[in-house]
């Protein structure tokens, strides 16, 4: 069976498709409007939001928020019941040829326990077109080399997800849709995943990882894209919403917060103090300064990712005020 | 042609697992109680007239109705189990026109159907043909007759796994796709004399007999699009239910 370090390291040019030098179109997902209903529970609300090509955006939302159902309704898996999600500008269903345009990992058990590791990707090599002679090569770099003849059910949670990351590659796709692709790897194969996606991105792919690993993201995507309870409730770089707020401490917060909503800021408050995000620190001062406003404190507030999403799936709520406020 | 690769990577998930070669460990199984029968079995006065004539031995050797039965647990679990280990999701991933995803998977089991409903009629005709001389009767099928009892039990077995696979794409649980296949190709057309007395014409069992040369009542072009009505309403609701549905 495959050691945990066995998968090869990535080379430049290994996968040996670059959209952006071969002149392929990049892809953009976007999401407008789209909601999803089961029974009576709305589990996607109204969500949009962009994933651009060439980056890596993670994809962050407590347990039940919702990540798996967004995936699956881009993916025309799921229907919504209100909006759109398209590749491109394109739905899924109406792509000239999905599985060479998309690669996902939805399910990391989504294989026949009883068939081989190499039998699940050549099924998938008929099924989409693709050549035989790429699955060697994939189990290779997956690190699954040896354990490529044995039955699936047998691997254990992170060799299944090193299969279903082959079989997300396997037609060399400009779009990866990973749903949780690092659970269940170890050290050195998350530092594996990490590496091929960021090299997937630098070549111009889109790539979007849902996880619940912090940290990870934080390691790994450029963007980050953060909902709860079915709803968004940040968005942007990593490092644009790291620094995104300021902490305001005025004797005159509700004037504040009015003048800062007017000038186009999300204002909070917050134990007896405001939180700005949207306007530059610079900007808050100067505007105080305007209207007279005495400030006691004013400080950039930059957080790990961790604080930032603790802080903003505590914050969400069904007032829309709130899910603004924090979307830069 | 998208759609013939998509059949090829379905046949090749049917041949990568051991559960067509349970199916066939079954109709060895099948086949040496057949021959056991023939051996050991007697009419109420002891006699073997039962094996006598071209007639009785066609009647006994006519594995058609067996066959649909068999393939369509066959179909039912083929199908059925894509849902249950979650891999109708690649599958639905590279073709996501839903209506040909499952045509391929349809066709995939009424291939692997075929082929077993062929394997099983086979069996049975060739230890009949070892078991029948082995009691001092004469073999006495025609190669045309049994080329129909080929033909017959291919052709049912094909139609079975497709019914099978109908009711898998519409349940979508394993028990309950197999329960499903009890119902409508057992216990249904035990009920059917109670609809009406032609009704009994017109269940799987009478039908696929009309095919194989060993009943006339329908007649044989009635019998063939009966049957294949009993296959692909099943499978036409089966495809309805996916198009509509959410895969997961």
């Amino acid at each position: 069976m495959a050691g945990p370090d066995s998968a090869k390291p990535i080379r430049d040019g290994q996968l040996g498709w670059n959209p952006v030098a071969n002149g392929e179109q990049m892809h953009a997902l976007e999401f407008e409007n789209v909601t999803k209903r089961y029974g009576g529970a709305v589990v996607v609300d109204d969500m949009t939001f962009t994933v651009q090509p060439g980056r890596v955006t993670g994809f962050l939302g407590p347990n039940g928020a919702g990540k798996s159902t967004t995936m699956k309704i881009l993916l025309d898996l799921a229907s919504a019941d209100a909006g759109r999600a398209s590749i491109g500008g394109t739905r899924y269903r109406d792509l000239a040829d999905p599985a060479r345009t998309v690669g996902a990992i939805l399910e990391a058990n989504a294989f026949h326990p009883a068939r081989t590791g190499r039998n699940h990707l050549r099924i998938l090599a008929d099924s989409g077109g693709h050549s035989q002679d790429r699955i060697d090569e994939l189990l290779d770099l997956v690190g699954l080399a040896d354990a490529a003849d044995k039955k699936a059910g047998a691997y254990s949670l992170g060799m299944r997800q090193r299969l279903g990351l082959a079989a997300a590659v396997l037609a060399d796709p400009p779009v990866l849709v990973l749903d949780e692709p690092s659970n269940g790897l170890d050290p050195q194969g998350i530092r594996w995943m990490r590496d091929l996606l960021r090299q997937r991105a630098e070549m111009g792919n889109t790539v979007f990882v849902s996880s619940h690993l912090l940290a990870e993201v934080e390691h790994l995507a450029d963007e980050v894209v953060v909902i709860s309870r079915g709803r968004l409730v940040a968005s942007g770089a990593i490092s644009d919403l790291q620094t995104a707020g300021t902490l305001v401490r005025t004797p005159t917060p509700e004037r504040l917060s009015e003048i800062l909503k007017a000038a186009g800021g999300g204002v909070e408050a917050r134990e007896g103090a405001l939180i700005v995000q949207g306007l530059a620190i610079a900007d808050i001062g100067d505007r105080a300064h305007e209207a007279g406003i005495a400030l006691h404190e004013l400080t950039s507030l930059a957080g790990s990712l961790e604080e930032l999403f603790l802080g903003w799936t505590e914050l969400e709520s069904p007032d829309d005020s709130t899910r603004e406020g924090v979307t830069p | 042609m998208k759609w013939l690769r998509l059949v090829r990577g379905e046949l090749r998930k049917l041949t990568t697992t051991r559960m067509p070669w349970a199916f066939v460990v079954v109709l060895v199984v099948v086949a040496a109680v057949n021959a056991f029968a023939i051996v050991l079995g007697t009419d109420a006065d002891g006699s073997k007239d039962f094996i006598a004539t071209a007639e009785d031995q066609r009647s006994l050797l006519a594995f058609g109705a067996n066959a649909m039965v068999i393939t369509g647990f066959f179909g039912s679990i083929a199908v059925s189990r894509e849902y249950g280990h979650g891999t109708v999701v690649p599958m639905f991933l590279t073709t996501p026109r839903r209506v040909r995803a499952v045509l391929a998977q349809l066709t995939a089991v009424f291939v692997g159907g075929g082929a077993l409903g062929l394997v099983g009629a086979g069996l049975i005709i060739v230890t009949g043909a070892i078991s029948i001389p082995a009691v001092d009767f004469e073999f006495v099928l025609s190669v045309g007759t049994i080329t129909r009892i080929l033909a017959a039990a291919t052709l049912a077995g094909g139609l079975g796994a497709v019914l099978g696979g109908g009711i898998g794409a519409l349940v979508r649980n394993t028990g309950g796709a197999v329960v499903g296949v009890v119902l409508l190709l057992l216990i249904l057309p035990s009920l059917a004399p109670q609809f009406g007395s032609q009704a009994a014409s017109w269940i799987p069992g009478t039908l696929v007999n009309v095919i194989s040369g060993v009943g006339d009542d329908p007649a044989l072009a009635g019998a063939l699009l009966a049957l294949a009505a009993w296959s692909l309403i099943p499978a036409a609701i089966g495809l309805t239910a996916v198009q509509k549905r959410d895969v997961v």
